[in-house]
């Protein structure tokens, strides 16, 4: 059962069981609550608060200290390449809290016990763990609903009404996020040099998606030696496109792909 | 006293030879060659599992049945030491027969550690091209503003879901 | 004429222990440290192997370019073993000196020489051969390839140095160069395990980074290099500047031969057994250049030694005319013409022309009961005496007999004995009672020194109990 959700300056696609509908209104509370409090472009939420100093940062809530503190961890991690801090010295948390959002919203369907759902928020999806080798196997009935719960595309960005291409989440691969440059993100700050960004859109598949947004935010600000290093030290799998439609993936990218009008 | 060094050094050389000869056949053996124990294997459990004896349990270790070779699997072999570091290998065994080998581990010339299975390399549209028709649910993309969604393929899938 | 050198006197006999005992566990102690130095090399080398076989060598023998490739490695494992055990055996160890003797040491060294060389000689070839066969090229193309991995061309050169070095120490060509110009030849190896040892971390599998195996080989290098640069290097500084020795006074005793005295400091600690020799280098501008292999002639005072130099070469005739003041370094003592090597209470010695050297501080150093040491003094003609009439005065002060021996040999019969005596029917026998149970000390030019050995052989004189120096450096 397909539910739309207005939030975060974007829209919440979810899918869930009908049977499980109840669970939609909780998940709208975590996005609310979420946007409520990271929003920039609400002058009352507590993000605004600091970023004008109404609010010192040590008077902050835990929960918007912890979102920070995961999000400074993230820019020592790619070596700045993803941060918090914007050029003026706002801290724009935005690049993680939607991702974080998401994260919570799957742990309370995991939680709740719902089998089946998948959480797509303005682009950045996480499914269900069903399948795969630690998964529990999928129930006998909706087989084939499940089987499309696990498909994603992936969006041309050089043709808006086409797909570049489709591939299965499956654990350990059921998160995945995407990250243009041509529609760039306020959280993508790249050092403050203006030359254009060598891919124009990064998708990262990994088994969380706070990771998997980081990542591909990383990859977009630092190009062709960042998507190196990512593959090399994280388990994730990778397809970029550069400014000339030119393709590059993962192994183990190609190897998720659907495969051709098959629902198995 | 010449008789007890010459027989001392055959005996001291003997056993040094001896153990060195150990000592290398145990690194052939777990290099993955003889497949009789798997190391960390993990079953792909995706389609046609023919080994009637091994259950398609989650994640744990089978036993090779004694008859007809490795079951279906990935093996994951042990580390190898070469000039430049470790190399570590995964197999693939479909039908009885190695159908893919994964370097996991290899170091570059910096001597860096190196997981050279997964760098992501050019491919070609027309490798991607036939998934783009598959049945799915969701699109991932650039986040999209409220406005830009209308527009979307996700929208579409979302009407059509509902 | 002949200027005495006053013999310090000599002190009371100390009481001699239950000595033929003690002498024969001395003497077991040695031979069995002696016997597991010989098993040490023969078990490195097959450790050198060995390591090939822990690295999975044993199944690398299936094909004939395989097998060729690894026998290559092979060799190059076991020369560079050899190498560095040539390495050990040259760096003057104290424990191989009070072992084996120094002599015996750089005997074996020299014998590991050529083999060595065509381990290593086999090694480049094989496996020049064995990875053109891989790739189906010829051994000469595949020169090319090979030089293009990293550090192969320094080992290239470091096997030619090799080749100089040892083509160098063939008797052959040694004999045409100074000991000094071919000693900086010889110099040359040093550069060539330096020039050897990255391709041997690099390139190839079985001393990889992370195998048990680099440990070990890493291992052996720093014993080796530890070694010469510990005792051959910083020992002798030590030594030199601790003790500071200077010569005090120059003085020709004979034709052609001359006392050194020297002043210093703690010379007793330098701890010279009788019979032991030093390297001695004299720091003036024309000597500095030679190091002399010399035997004190006396053992030392705490401030004093003397040495006993025949001019032999040009090096020895500067000698002669050394300032007084001049700095002297030194390297040892060295040796197992002691009494360290003795294994039983009697002593027969025989000495002739400046072979009374170690002699004299030999029986100046030894213990033995009166009636048990019997000395042969042995000289061309009356001119090469020096030192006899200390001899004699320690002979009798501590109740050796003391026989001399002055005249040409026989011209038609090889002898070591005067042409006299041999007429007159001497035998060694007769000249030693208690040859069979006696230490025999031979010291002399070489040429005669073998003759007496061969004659001390042929009365059934087994070889531990035969000490012989031989002054042909």
């Amino acid at each position: 059962m397909r539910h739309i959700i207005q939030t975060m300056g974007t829209v919440a696609s979810l899918e869930v069981p009908s049977e499980w509908a109840d669970a939609v209104a909780t998940i709208d509370r975590i996005f609310d609550a979420t946007n409520r409090r990271f929003s920039l472009y609400r002058s009352d939420s507590e993000l605004s608060m600091i970023a004008d100093g109404r609010l010192s940062l040590s008077a902050a809530s835990e929960v918007l200290l912890a979102s920070y503190s995961r999000a400074l961890d993230w820019r020592n991690a790619t070596g700045d390449l993803f941060s918090p801090h914007r050029p003026d010295g706002v801290i724009d948390l935005n690049g993680i809290v939607k991702a974080e959002a998401i994260e919570q919203a799957g742990a309370q369907l995991m939680a709740a016990g719902c089998p089946v759902w998948s959480i797509n928020v303005g682009g950045d999806i996480l499914v269900s763990p069903t399948g795969g080798a630690s998964g529990v196997t999928t129930a006998t009935t909706a087989a084939t609903t499940t089987s499309a719960v696990l498909h994603a595309g992936i969006a041309d960005p050089h043709k808006p009404t086409e797909l570049l291409c489709s591939l299965e989440l499956r654990h350990p691969r059921r998160a995945i996020a995407t990250s243009g440059s041509a529609q760039r993100g306020d959280h993508i700050w790249r050092g403050g040099s203006t030359e254009s960004t060598q891919f124009v859109q990064v998708s990262v598949v990994t088994n969380d998606i706070v990771t998997a947004d980081v990542l591909a935010t990383a990859i977009v600000a630092g190009g062709q030696d960042a998507l190196d290093d990512v593959a090399d030290r994280w388990d994730v799998d990778v397809i970029a496109v550069d400014r000339t439609g030119a393709l590059k993936a993962t192994p183990g990218l190609l190897r998720s792909l659907a495969a051709n009008g098959l629902t198995d | 006293m010449r008789t007890r060094a010459i027989l001392g050094s055959i005996l001291a050389s003997a056993s040094v030879l001896i153990v060195g000869y150990q000592a290398g056949v145990s690194v052939t053996t777990s290099d993955g060659k003889s497949l009789s124990l798997p190391v960390g294997s993990t079953t792909n459990g995706t389609t046609g599992t023919t080994t009637p004896s091994s259950a398609p349990s989650s994640g744990t270790t089978t036993e090779a049945p004694v008859v007809s070779g490795p079951s279906n699997g990935t093996y994951t072999g042990s580390s190898i030491r070469t000039r430049f570091g470790n190399v570590q290998v995964s197999v693939t065994i479909t039908s009885g027969s190695i159908t893919e080998v994964t370097a996991l581990q290899l170091t570059d010339a910096d001597g860096r550690s190196v997981q050279i299975s997964n760098r992501a390399a050019p491919i070609l549209r027309s490798e991607v091209l036939a998934s783009q028709s598959a049945q799915v649910s969701n699109v991932s993309g650039a986040t999209y503003t409220t406005q830009a969604y209308l527009t979307s393929v996700q929208s579409a899938l979302d009407l059509a879901g509902a | 004429m002949t200027t005495h050198t006053t013999a310090r006197p000599v002190t009371a006999q100390p009481h001699v222990s239950a000595a033929a005992a003690d002498y024969r566990r001395e003497f077991s102690r040695r031979a069995r440290r002696s016997d597991l130095l010989v098993m040490a090399l023969w078990a490195s080398g097959a450790a050198a192997a060995a390591l090939f076989l822990a690295s999975g060598g044993a199944g690398q023998f299936t094909s004939l370019t395989e097998t060729i490739t690894s026998v290559g490695i092979i060799g190059g494992l076991i020369g560079t073993d050899f190498i560095l055990v040539m390495l050990v055996l040259a760096a003057r160890i104290p424990l191989i000196d009070k072992t084996i003797g120094h002599d015996r040491a750089i005997a074996v060294h020299r014998s590991l020489g050529k083999p060595a060389l065509y381990l290593l000689l086999g090694h480049g070839a094989l496996l020049l051969i064995g990875y053109g066969m891989a790739t189906g090229i010829n051994p000469i193309a595949e020169i090319g390839p090979m030089l293009a991995l990293p550090d192969m061309p320094l080992a290239f050169i470091g096997l030619g140095l090799l080749i100089a070095v040892v083509v160098s120490s063939v008797v052959a060509v040694r004999r045409r160069f100074s000991y000094e110009g071919w000693h900086l030849i010889h110099l040359l190896s040093y550069v060539a395990v330096a020039f050897a040892l990255p391709h041997q971390l690099s390139v190839g599998g079985v001393l990889s980074e992370g195998t048990a195996q680099r440990i070990y080989w890493i291992a052996l290098y720093v014993l080796a290099i530890g070694a010469i640069v510990t005792f051959r290097m910083v020992e002798p500084i030590v030594s030199s500047l601790r003790h500071g020795l200077r010569v005090s006074a120059v003085t020709a005793i004979a034709p052609g031969v001359t006392t050194i005295q020297f002043s210093g400091r703690a010379l007793r600690e330098l701890g010279a057994s009788g019979g032991q020799f030093f390297i001695w280098r004299f720091w003036t501008g024309r000597t500095w250049w030679h190091s002399h292999p010399l035997s004190l002639s006396a053992m030392p005072t705490n401030t004093s030694a003397r040495i006993t130099v025949r001019a032999l070469g040009e090096g020895s005739e500067q000698l002669g005319t050394l300032p007084v003041g001049t700095r002297v370094s030194i390297e040892g003592p060295y040796g197992l013409f002691s009494t360290a090597a003795r294994t039983s209470p009697k002593l027969a010695i025989i000495a002739a022309g400046i072979g009374v050297t170690p002699v004299r501080a030999l029986l100046e150093h030894a213990t033995f009961a009166p009636g048990d040491a019997t000395i042969l003094l042995r000289a061309s003609t009356p001119e090469e005496t020096y030192h006899w009439d200390e001899i004699r005065a320690i002979a009798a002060a501590k109740g050796a007999a003391c026989y001399v021996m002055v005249g040409h040999r026989p011209a038609h019969t090889s002898s070591w004995m005067s042409a006299t005596d041999v007429d007159r029917g001497v035998t060694l026998a007769a000249v030693f009672p208690d040859l069979a149970d006696s230490d025999v000390f031979l010291c002399g030019p070489t040429p005669w020194l073998d003759l007496v050995e061969a004659d001390v052989r042929h009365a059934g004189i087994r070889p531990h109990q035969i000490h012989a120096e031989r002054f042909d450096w």
